[in-house]
Parts: structure tokens; C-alpha cells; sequence
């Protein structure tokens, strides 16, 4: 009779087991696809930065040519993109510290870019010219790309730290310790208001 | 019971102010044509040979353009409304993304083409600001509104695919697909004839794979957007990632 209590718990306790393990490998997938959104988001966000750090070298020869006076402005915006590029920005959506220096970096660079743009206001025979028009064109495009990966970057990273931090996910997440980080936010800038919003 | 007549006005007027105040423009569901004006901005014949011309160069080279023509987007910046309003009506093919919009807002005196992530090299930027620029706007200002939604249209599907659609054959093209099925060409029969009879071998050999594939070919040609419909636009699943370029007149 004990032999069959035993043997009945044994089961009970396996079948427990069966189910915790289904339930811990399920809840594991769904952080690493979740994760996965976030890094291939924060992959589109390093890309539209790259591709203004790219457009800076040629937007600041161009108004070199017509503003040479202007030296405190184009050196200010050569030391915000140089920060820019010391960067190194693999791993950084797992690293609150080095995503919040990342950010400040980029928002150096926002801010020296607007600043350029706002000289550029005083001399209308540069803003008249082709060359110009189309590097403006081509700013004014990617600052838009950025807002838009930005903010689906923060879509992602909400999805993956709502799952994160409801329970039970919560104790599955535990486990795996530094593996499922929180995940940072990008924050608009102090002072957005008056970011490069560059107009015609 | 006057009084509480007035309380009731008070309290809806109320409401209404406050609903006014928030300015959030909802975006519409998506059009079912290729050219859309909710604005009254151009003439209908006009709008209607530009949407002849739009569903015409779909089916020719696939690509999704549409012409949107709204009045505002309160207070949210135009840029944010249409790439939200791209998101939502998923223009272009999924995986290709070669879908573009190009929105006009009669009240803001704006213009924005949207480009799907597909076309951003055919339509970088500075093409997207010059058509704006060159094309769109200085047509407006002079008062040809008609012309500058057609030039600007011709302008971005000759930026996509030279030669592709030309304004002068499209319409009767377009018009002629409408009313007839286009006869097929002896080569075309032999290669449904042979398709068909490698069906039915399959369907004998093994029947399985026979319906798997029916099932595929029938539910991938849904994807594709505005060729199964009968000549409705519907967005095949693409997206946008907040290229092109702003103008206003």
C-alpha cells in the first residue's frame, strides 16, 4: 500500500517538474525573441546615426566654403561628431550606463548641428545654392529617420520590459541573471523644443 | 428641471471645447484607391487619371505609390502623422517595402512624400526635396494644382522606374484592363498547358503536395495587394522608416 503512495507522489512530483520545465523554457523564448526585437531596433538606430556622422564631414565643407569666419561653430561641431565616433555601440541597449553616454554624445552632436544651421541663416546666397539645398534635404531627412527609429526602439525595449518585469516572468528572468537586463529608454533631450528642426 | 436642462448645455459645450482643444487628427483607415482627395484639392477628372496611372504602374512594375490628400494634421508634426499613417496602411509588399506616399494638406500648405524603406535608394531624400521644390510647390503657387499632383506623381515613377508608365499611354491601358481580360499569347497557353498538366501528375503522384501547393500559390498571391481585388488598392505589409522630405507653399 506505502509502495503505491510513493510511487503515486513520485509521479504527481514529475509531472510538476514536466510542467514547471515547459513553462520556464517557454517564458525563456519569449524574452530571447523579445530580447532579439530590441537588438535588431537598436541595430536600425546605430544605422541612421552612422548615417548622419557620414553627412557631417560634407555638410561642414560645404558652408566652410561660404561662412569661413564661423571657426567656434565648426569647431564645436567637430568635436561633438569626433565624441560621436569614439563610440563604440555594440552592446550598448543591455548597458544603461554606456546607452545614456551614448545618448548624451548624440544629442552633443544634435545640438552643434543646430547651431550650424542657425549661422547658416545669415548668409542667404549659401542657402540659395543646389549643393546646400540637398545637404539640407538630406539632414532634415535623417533627424527624421532618427525620431522614427527612436521611438520604435522604445516600442521594443517597452514590449521586452513589460514582459520582463510581470510576474511570473519576473522569477523565470531572475534566473538567467545579467542575461535579461531591463532595458533603457531613449528620453527626449532637454530643451527638444528648439532641436534641429530644420525648415525651408 | 430648466436648470438642469442648462447644466446639461453647459456640460456639453464643454466637452466640445475640450475635444476641439486636443487637435489630434485620427488617421483614417486605409484608402481603397491609388489617388485619395478628402480635401476637395484637385479636379476629379484630374485625381481620377492620376489614380489610373498609379494602379497602372502597380501592375506593371509593382510598386505601391499613392496620393493622399488630407486638410491637417493638428497638432502633430506632419512627419510623425505619415509615417504612422504608412505604418498603418502598410504600403508596398511585405519584405520589399517599395511602397511611397505622397501626402498633401490643403489647410497646412504642406507636402511630404513618405518613402517606404524599399525605395529610399530609387527616392533618396534630396530627389523626394527636389520634386517637392522643383515640381510640386512652384505649380501650386502659380495656381495649377491639378498639374503639380500630376507632375510630381510622373516625376516620383520616373524616379523609380524610368519609362515605366508614361502619362499619355497609361490611361488607356489602365482603362482597357478594366473592361476586358487581356487575350493570351500562344507561348503564354503553352507554358498554363504545361503548368497544368504537371499539376495533374502531381495531383495523381502525390496528392498531398498537390493541395499544399494549391493552398500556397492561392494564399501568397493575397499578399501582393490591389491585383486581387478588382481593381481596389489594399497595402501588401510594407513599412517606412520616416524617409523622403517636407515642403510647404
Amino acid at each position: 500500500m506505502g509502495k503505491w503512495i510513493a510511487l503515486g507522489i513520485l509521479a504527481v512530483l514529475v509531472v510538476a517538474c514536466l510542467i514547471g520545465g515547459v513553462f520556464v523554457a517557454g517564458t525563456y523564448n519569449s524574452l530571447v525573441s523579445l530580447d532579439q526585437k530590441v537588438q535588431a531596433q537598436w541595430g536600425q538606430v546605430e544605422n541612421v546615426y552612422q548615417r548622419r556622422a557620414d553627412l557631417v564631414p560634407n555638410l561642414v565643407q560645404t558652408v566652410k566654403g561660404a561662412a569661413a569666419f564661423e571657426k567656434d561653430t565648426f569647431t564645436q561641431v567637430a568635436e561633438a561628431r569626433a565624441k560621436v565616433g569614439q563610440i563604440n555601440a555594440a552592446g550598448i541597449a543591455n548597458d544603461p550606463a554606456a546607452f545614456a553616454k551614448f545618448q548624451q554624445a548624440q544629442d552633443g552632436l544634435s545640438s552643434a548641428l543646430s547651431r550650424l544651421m542657425v549661422v547658416v541663416e545669415r548668409y542667404p546666397d549659401l542657402k540659395a545654392t543646389q549643393n546646400f539645398r540637398d545637404l539640407q534635404a538630406q539632414l532634415e531627412g535623417t533627424e527624421n529617420r532618427i525620431a522614427v527609429e527612436r521611438m520604435r526602439f522604445n516600442e521594443a525595449a517597452q514590449a521586452f520590459n513589460t514582459k520582463r518585469l510581470s510576474f511570473p516572468t519576473n522569477l523565470v528572468a531572475g534566473f538567467f541573471g545579467g542575461r535579461f537586463n531591463e532595458k533603457p529608454y531613449f528620453k527626449s533631450q532637454p530643451g527638444a523644443e528648439t532641436a534641429p528642426k530644420v525648415q525651408f | 428641471m430648466k436648470r438642469l436642462l442648462i447644466l446639461l448645455l453647459v456640460f456639453i459645450t464643454l466637452l466640445a471645447a475640450v475635444s476641439m482643444a486636443a487637435a489630434e487628427v485620427p488617421i483614417p483607415p486605409a484608402p481603397t484607391r491609388w489617388a485619395t482627395d478628402t480635401a476637395g484639392f484637385m479636379a476629379p477628372q484630374a485625381l481620377a487619371s492620376v489614380d489610373q496611372r498609379l494602379e497602372a504602374f502597380e501592375r506593371s512594375t509593382g510598386n505601391q505609390v499613392l496620393v493622399w490628400i488630407g486638410t491637417t494634421t493638428g497638432d502633430t508634426p506632419a512627419e510623425e502623422w505619415t509615417v504612422n499613417a504608412f505604418a498603418k496602411w502598410k504600403v508596398g509588399r511585405k519584405g520589399l517595402d517599395n511602397g511611397l506616399i505622397l501626402f498633401l494638406f490643403a489647410k497646412d500648405q504642406k507636402v511630404r512624400i513618405e518613402v517606404g524603406y524599399g525605395l529610399e535608394d530609387k527616392v533618396p531624400d534630396v530627389i523626394a526635396s527636389r520634386i517637392i521644390r522643383d515640381v510640386i510647390v512652384p505649380r501650386i503657387q502659380a495656381g495649377d494644382r491639378d498639374g503639380a499632383v500630376s507632375a510630381g506623381v510622373d516625376a516620383l515613377m520616373s524616379a523609380i522606374q524610368p519609362g515605366a508608365v508614361s502619362e499619355k499611354a497609361a490611361a488607356p491601358a489602365a482603362a482597357a484592363m478594366q473592361h476586358q481580360a487581356r487575350p493570351l499569347s500562344i507561348p503564354q497557353m503553352i507554358l498554363l498547358a504545361i503548368l497544368g498538366l504537371a499539376f495533374l501528375v502531381l495531383l495523381i503522384t502525390h496528392p498531398g503536395l498537390a493541395i499544399y501547393l494549391l493552398f500556397s500559390v492561392l494564399s501568397g498571391g493575397r499578399g501582393g495587394g490591389g491585383f486581387s481585388g478588382g481593381g481596389g488598392f489594399s497595402g501588401g505589409g510594407g513599412s517606412s522608416g520616416g524617409g523622403g522630405a517636407t515642403g510647404s507653399w
